[in-house]
């Protein structure tokens, strides 16, 4: 990492799978051109993947990977300009993609071999090769026929033959590193090198305490104290070690759900339809099994809403709704079950359903009886044979239910609810009055001292940079009565709301598994179970929702209509998500508020929606509406004809500038030169000087 | 019903939990508040990884309550455990059949054993009690 940038793991784990995505790609696209010839259109898509594997890399400071791509950028562009593509290149190509997935992986001195392999094969690569090789399959009939649409069979042998240059592959096609996390694949989990290393750690730990005990023991001066408390302790390791362990089969959500934005484009695509796919709590962790269980679930859930939910854009015009249909996979910690919901715009179910529904006092018994689909016709998209009644049975059989609401329409929304049993929670832990407390990190905003409090009808609530945010300690917050509050005080946030939660001391992260508080006690509000720590003690685990309700709102609500600066508002537009992502974390740590839109239109489409924002932030290669355009458009339109507008560019180059300021940007980020400190510059001499 | 009880003192009174509901007896150790419980449960506790309420019997049975209890008895009564705070495991041994009044709804009957009286505790009519939020009047 050159760049000197906190880069979180989140952003590093989109850019993997990203980057994973698009070299799938470059091979796939590249075995076309083999066997199809080089047309344009999978030239320019060669060249788009390999653009912006180049762009990213650069910007997460890979730059051995952003020099193989910006190898490749260059031999792509030269055939591109020539209309076609040399076959000699085709592996130079193909080993530089695996050289691209091996540097990503963490391997390094990659770049000048395969660097070099590149531009010498581009620097001597003059048959123009429009079709596949003619020399490739000698057991073909076809062979002698300079046929472009050989057959495609062929292709491996192509690879291996051509192989003759000298670049190093013996694997074109070959997935890496990456291959375990694919649903349905081999049964094997890829495990963070940290996680190894704790357990190792502890493995250790248990290995001295083997010994320590054996030295007690054969020492004569048993002390049956000292041998006891040794035993104490081995009990405390074995709990860590179940723990290492259980750490490893858990997995964020994100682990799945990686390759949905594309599958959800390419879905909407072939039915003709526009639809905007929005991912929340992707990090939650799930354990494996639970993962593996519900991964084939969800895709089905997901296809059901692009295929039968969102209507086509003619449709949702004459609805009255706007174009492009939203889809929303959104996950969350509920008590003591995980939440996964799949949530679409379209048009719902028929009222007849809904009423049935009403009647037998579950709609998803309905539709499972019904089969999912809420559109007349079954498409080939579907995924026929699975309905609404295999998932029921299937995530049933998990130990969860499913959930479904739906008004006709407006929208569908199916729910798993998924047992936590095994997940992992992330706790903030604090001390009060001697005791322990875990507040969800998730909802954990910041740590604070607290110094000087407002005070309105008995209510004290603290200025938290422009904003007064209220102040309760835990027993107030759990409905006990108000008293003197620790000094510290953590922010937490939940359903839009915050409050400062004081508390005696901050402590540390934690990572646990929930547990139950018992039969006896569900029921009581405020709590998500508790957990049980390192030395046997219990911490009870807050729950956020409660916490921010407080009991006299009213009251709180008073202060909070005092006059405050609202949070500015930037829009993030680029067609990546990696850009998008690490845009979006610049700015909200920098306490902006971010929403992002994946192409001029979808820009266009907030900037009508939401009259708050402030700022845009725009690439300039875009699908759809390029960056140019967008600025164009915001110039022209007669509300905001001087909002702000940010140019990211790739390259930085003279002719981006010009056309830029020609359309009316404000200022330039380079995507290359992409620092923290820079663009919050330009950001705040714009909107908050 | 085999009709064995554990026997524990609670203040100056005695009762019987019918050994095929308790699990376990121990010293009572440290416990976690909860904040926002009933009253009747003086906490929660971690056996072996779970995690446990903890009845207050003394608050629950309208005892004098006197200090802090010493002993944990642990309960099961079908899905639901708890643990009982007592203040001390007397012993194990059955309960005469001869029944005494009680007006006590916690308790399924009482006896006298060597002069004293035993209350036998009906644990999941105890479990109810205890699981009730609202905690208002002492025991009925």
């Amino acid at each position: 990492m050159g760049t000197g940038m906190a880069i979180d793991g989140e952003l590093l784990e989109t850019f993997r799978e990203e980057t994973s995505e698009r070299l799938d790609r470059i091979v796939q696209t590249l075995l076309a051109i083999e066997t199809q010839g080089a047309d344009p259109e999978l030239i320019s898509t060669l060249f788009r993947d390999a653009h912006s594997i180049k762009g990213n890399a650069g910007m997460l400071g890979f730059g051995e990977a952003q020099e193989i791509a910006h190898a490749m950028e260059d031999v792509i562009q030269t055939a591109a300009a020539s209309g076609s593509l040399a076959t000699g290149l085709i592996n130079p190509l193909l080993a530089a993609g695996d050289a691209i997935r091996d540097v990503v992986a963490g391997a390094t001195g990659l770049a000048p071999e395969t660097v070099a392999a590149l531009r010498a094969e581009s620097a001597h690569a003059t048959v123009p090769v429009p079709a596949a090789s003619p020399d490739i399959a000698p057991h073909n009939g076809h062979q002698t026929e300079p046929n472009p649409t050989a057959e495609t069979d062929d292709r491996t042998a192509a690879v291996v033959e051509a192989s003759a240059t000298d670049a190093p592959i013996d694997r074109a096609g070959s997935h890496g590193p990456n291959e375990t996390s694919k649903p349905g694949g081999p049964r094997s989990i890829r495990v963070e090198a940290g996680k190894v290393d704790r357990l190792l750690d502890v493995v250790g730990e248990t290995v001295l305490h083997r010994r320590r005990l054996d030295h007690l023991l054969k020492g004569g001066t048993s002390s049956g104290e000292g041998v006891e408390e040794e035993l104490d302790h081995g009990e405390l390791l074995l709990d860590e070690l179940q723990r290492s362990v259980t750490r490893m089969r858990t997995l964020p959500l994100g682990s799945i759900t990686g390759t949905y934005p594309r599958a959800v484009r390419d879905l909407a695509a072939s039915a003709g339809k526009q639809v905007r796919l929005t991912m929340t709590g992707t990090d939650t962790q799930l354990d494996r099994l639970m993962l593996d269980g519900i991964s084939e679930t969800i895709v089905h859930l997901v296809r059901n809403s692009v295929s039968h939910g969102i209507e086509t854009p003619a449709r949702r015009i004459a609805a009255g709704k706007p174009e492009i249909g939203q889809l929303e996979l959104r996950a969350e910690a509920r008590g003591e079950w995980v939440a996964v919901s799949v949530r679409d715009d379209g048009n719902g179910v028929s009222p007849a359903l809904l009423a049935r529904g009403r009647e037998r006092g579950s709609l998803s018994e309905v539709l499972a009886e019904a089969g999912m689909s809420t559109a007349a016709e079954v498409t080939e998209l579907s995924g026929r044979g699975v309905g609404l009644d295999a998932v029921k049975r299937h995530v049933e059989s998990l130990g969860g239910s499913v959930e479904v609401e739906s008004e006709p329409g407006l929208g569908t929304s199916v729910t798993l609810l998924l047992p936590l049993m095994l997940s992992l929670v992330r706790l903030l832990l604090i001390e009060s009055r001697g005791q322990m407390f875990g507040v969800p990190l998730a909802n954990a905003i910041e740590v604070l001292q607290i110094g000087h409090t407002l005070s309105l009808a008995g209510r004290q609530s603290i200025d938290l940079r422009g904003e007064s945010v209220p102040v309760r300690n835990v027993s107030e917050a759990l409905g006990g009565a108000a008293s003197e509050g620790g000094s510290h005080a953590v922010i937490v946030s939940a359903s839009g709301r915050r409050v400062a939660l004081t508390c005696d001391g901050i402590l540390d992260e934690y990572e646990v598994v929930v547990k139950s508080l018992g039969p006896l006690l569900t029921g009581l509000p405020g709590y998500l179970g508790a957990a049980i720590l390192a030395d046997a003690r219990i911490a009870l685990i807050l729950d956020p929702a409660v916490l921010v309700q407080g009991q006299a709102s009213a009251a709180s609500e008073a202060v909070a209509d005092q006059p405050r600066r609202q949070r500015l508002k930037v829009l993030v537009v680029d067609d990546q998500l990696t850009v998008r992502e690490l845009e979006r974390s610049i700015l909200e740590t920098a306490g902006y508020s971010v929403v992002t839109a994946e192409d001029g239109r979808a820009a266009l489409d907030v900037l009508h929606r939401d009259a708050e924002v402030a700022l845009v932030l725009t690439d300039i290669e875009m699908p759809n509406v390029t960056g140019l355009e967008l600025l164009a458009a915001i110039r022209a339109a007669p509300e905001r004809p001087s909002l702000p507008v940010v140019v990211v560019t790739s390259r930085g180059d003279a002719e981006d500038r010009r056309l830029g300021a020609q359309a009316g940007a404000d200022a330039y980020v380079v995507k290359s030169e992409f620092a923290q400190e820079g663009l919050l510059k330009i950001v705040r001499r714009l909107i908050d000087p | 019903m085999s009709g064995v009880c554990v026997h524990v003192r609670i203040a100056d009174e005695h009762y019987a939990v019918p050994v095929e509901h308790v699990l376990e007896v121990a010293k009572l150790g440290d416990w976690t508040v909860v904040p926002g419980a009933s009253r009747w449960l003086l906490g929660v506790i971690n056996r072996d990884g779970q995690v446990l309420p903890l009845v207050d019997l003394a608050q629950l049975l309208g005892t004098r309550s006197t200090g802090r209890p010493a002993c944990l008895l642990v309960v099961e009564d079908g899905e639901r455990r708890a643990g009982l705070a007592v203040d001390e495991i007397i012993n194990v041994r059955p309960v005469p059949a001869r029944i005494e009044a009680t007006e006590s709804k916690l308790l399924s009957r009482a006896a006298l054993v060597e002069g004293v009286l035993v209350g036998m505790l009906e644990i999941g009519l105890v479990l109810d009690e205890a699981a009730d939020c609202d905690g208002d009047g002492h025991g009925h």
